[in-house]
């Protein structure tokens, strides 16, 4: 589908609508999306496709993934959580997940920031400096 | 002249007039013929005799000239063989000269090809070289990651059985600590 500037114009429009104090408000998406789509214009499909990818995006970049080699106890999730609002402001939302694969040691991962402390990293760079 | 005179002795002398009657000379005939032999003589003094005198002369100069000739042909031609003994000596020497040059040039090619020859050895023997230390080096380098890839393997292997909770948490709090750096 191709998105026109006007339609990508509109989305951002709808985007910035649906803002409050810097966070998505979401019933205020909720409410967007079936006007938009009542208008039943012609730009309405590539608009709400590109607003949903704004959507994505937001919610990418207020979303911290934590991924750690076996379950993290209680108080270091709670340290985690801290420092990731300190560093990244309110409104973050934090997804905790268990991946042996990692072997040891923990992976963070907030929109395009990654906090790779992992034994898997240490040996993956290892491997590269051979 | 004489037969004038022998004709006035014979007329102051008849005896002489009857001998010449007895041999039957007729005066005016053999008078005839006197004046006429003398002047086919004459004739053929001035237009045959002369000639041929002359064309004898001018065959004696010729021939004369042609001995001169050879003459100074055949020391022209001693000149000439004294002269190509000259240049045949000169060019002996030179050729000898030539073949010396020749020599020493032959010599001094040899020995830049030996030369050039040497110096394409030596950088053939160069190039070998350094293609075996780059072989080497590749080859060391492949090592070294077949090494480290064995070396993460096992490393993969054994740590994940050998950390304990206190090495995750340690690790785990060492990550967030990243977040704030």
């Amino acid at each position: 589908m191709k998105i026109t500037k006007q339609a990508k114009r509109e989305a951002k429009q709808l985007y910035r609508l649906c803002v409050v104090k810097g966070l998505l408000d979401e019933n205020r998406v909720r409410q967007v999306v079936p006007r938009v789509v009542a208008t039943g214009g012609r730009d309405c499909p590539s608009i709400l496709a590109h607003f949903l990818r704004l959507v994505k995006l937001d919610c990418a970049e207020h979303t911290a993934t934590i991924e750690s080699a076996t379950p993290l106890p209680a108080d270091l999730q709670t340290v985690v959580q801290t420092e990731l609002t300190h560093r990244y402001g309110p409104g973050l939302t934090t997804v905790f997940a268990q991946r042996p694969e990692l072997i040891g040691g923990m992976r963070i991962q907030v929109g395009c920031d990654v906090y790779d402390g992992s034994v898997r990293a240490g040996l993956e760079a290892l491997a590269k400096s051979f | 002249m004489n037969a004038l005179t022998l004709l006035a002795v014979v007329q102051g002398d008849g005896q002489v007039a009857q001998i010449a009657r007895t041999f039957g000379v007729d005066w005016p005939h053999l008078v005839a013929q006197i004046i006429s032999f003398s002047i086919v003589c004459a004739v053929l003094h001035k237009f045959a005799y002369k000639r041929i005198l002359a064309m004898l002369e001018l065959r004696r100069e010729q021939i004369r000239q042609g001995i001169a000739n050879a003459e100074k042909i055949k020391t022209e031609l001693d000149k000439t063989e004294t002269q190509r003994q000259e240049v045949m000596a000169q060019a002996h020497t030179q050729g000898a000269k030539f073949i010396e040059e020749a020599r020493a040039a032959a010599a001094r090619v040899q020995q830049e090809e030996t030369n050039k020859s040497i110096a394409a050895a030596e950088q053939i023997m160069a190039k070998a070289r350094e293609a075996a230390a780059q072989d080497h080096d590749r080859m060391l380098a492949e090592l070294k990651r077949e090494v480290g890839k064995l070396v993460v393997q096992a490393t993969t292997t054994v740590t994940g059985k050998i950390l304990t909770a206190e090495d995750q948490r340690r690790l785990a709090e060492e990550t967030s600590k990243l977040i704030m750096a």
